[in-house]
């Protein structure tokens, strides 16, 4: 899942190598971090977070074995 | 010199403000190609966006991004502009593009009335080479056979270009994927195969920086569902134009109400209306009323 928003990211921004995406695990979830440089942010957000949301759509799906819920946090 | 790049905005006038303001340039430092109006779709819905192409006009003295020139008013720029041969082409360009901007507020749900010179454009730009449509082809199999392997599926892409169709005014990329058990790529009425086109394209337009219409299904899916939407409004219609009483169907997502608004626009006994916000929006088919 990491890999996922990993790649997504990736391919979604101008400084690819400033993408970092860690894992959280919280008792009920499990929080995927995603950080990008500060011109890129609203590439992995897009307007009123479209893009945000489109790759929490494709996580949630790739989460479906998963046995906590997977949250995609962006800072 | 920079290549031409594409920008989308909700009209012709906001793709041309995006794409100034990211090129960081001004209206007459740049040449504008309209791509596409853009529609507004019916009822305001199922809208598309518009399509500008815009390249850096050439300047062979000055840097292009030289602040002063991009800040500058264009009535103080005038006497900057000695050059007698590239003063009269800036103002044309300048007037060609205010004048788009006043006829794009006209411009409404009817965006297929396009000049045929347009079109044209636009289908010289589309007949690019076949290689360079290969690829495209391959780098967009590509990003999406990896995106879909990330999300735990085993699936093929089968890349083929289309011409246009009731669904795509321009020639397309469609990327078709084949395999085991993906109805969960499809999602609820297909929002989750909409996120995913919708990602691919922008990785696309990322790495190439143009815009390129892509489309992702699903052994065929969307085809299908297109069909099953439009025997849907025509029975339903049949239905409404018999007992002349209004029905509701069932909401749906914009790019599916756009199907059934566009199947029934000219029949003649039923018109369509949308109502509801977000999730619960749904089409009504209502008598038209005999004038």
């Amino acid at each position: 899942m990491e890999e996922l928003i990993r790649y997504l990211a990736e391919s979604l921004v101008e400084q690819p190598d400033c993408v970092r995406v860690y894992t959280k695990e919280t008792r009920r979830e499990t929080i995927i971090k995603l950080r990008v440089a500060q011109q890129d942010v609203g590439r992995v957000v897009g307007r009123n977070g479209r893009v945000a949301n489109a790759m929490r759509a494709l996580l949630e799906v790739a989460a479906r074995h998963h046995r906590k819920p997977v949250l995609l946090e962006i800072d | 010199m920079a290549d031409a790049q594409i920008f989308t905005g909700k009209n012709v006038e906001e793709a041309i403000a995006e794409g100034l303001r990211a090129l960081g340039l001004s209206q007459t430092e740049v040449e504008i190609e309209i791509i596409s109006r853009g529609s507004r779709g019916i009822f305001g819905l199922g809208s598309e966006p518009a399509q500008v192409r815009i390249k850096p006009r050439p300047v062979s003295a000055a840097p292009q991004l030289e602040p002063t020139i991009v800040s500058a008013p264009p009535s103080s720029e005038a006497p900057q502009q000695r050059d007698a041969g590239r003063r009269p082409a800036a103002v044309s360009e300048a007037e060609t593009v205010s004048q788009v901007i006043e006829t794009s507020d006209a411009v409404s749900a009817i965006a297929e009335t396009e000049d045929a010179e347009e079109v044209e454009q636009i289908e010289t730009a589309e007949r690019s080479s076949a290689e360079e449509e290969e690829q495209l082809a391959q780098l967009a199999s590509e990003l999406l056979d990896n995106v879909v392997r990330l999300m735990g599926f085993e699936a093929r892409v089968v890349a083929e270009w289309r011409e246009p169709d009731a669904d795509n005014e321009q020639r397309y990329l469609l990327l078709d994927l084949h395999g085991k058990d993906l109805n969960l790529l499809i999602g609820r009425r297909g929002e989750t195969l909409n996120n995913l086109q919708y990602l691919v394209r922008l990785m696309v337009n990322q790495r190439l920086h143009r815009w390129k219409n892509i489309v992702v299904d699903v052994e065929g899916y969307r085809r299908r569902r297109m069909e099953h939407l439009s025997q849907l409004a025509l029975r339903s219609a049949q239905q409404v134009a018999q007992t002349g009483r209004a029905l509701a169907l069932e909401p749906m997502p914009a790019s599916e109400r756009r199907i059934i608004h566009l199947t029934l626009r000219d029949h003649p006994d039923v018109i369509t209306e949308s109502s509801g916000e977000g999730e619960r929006r749904k089409v009504h088919i209502l008598p038209r009323k005999s004038a």
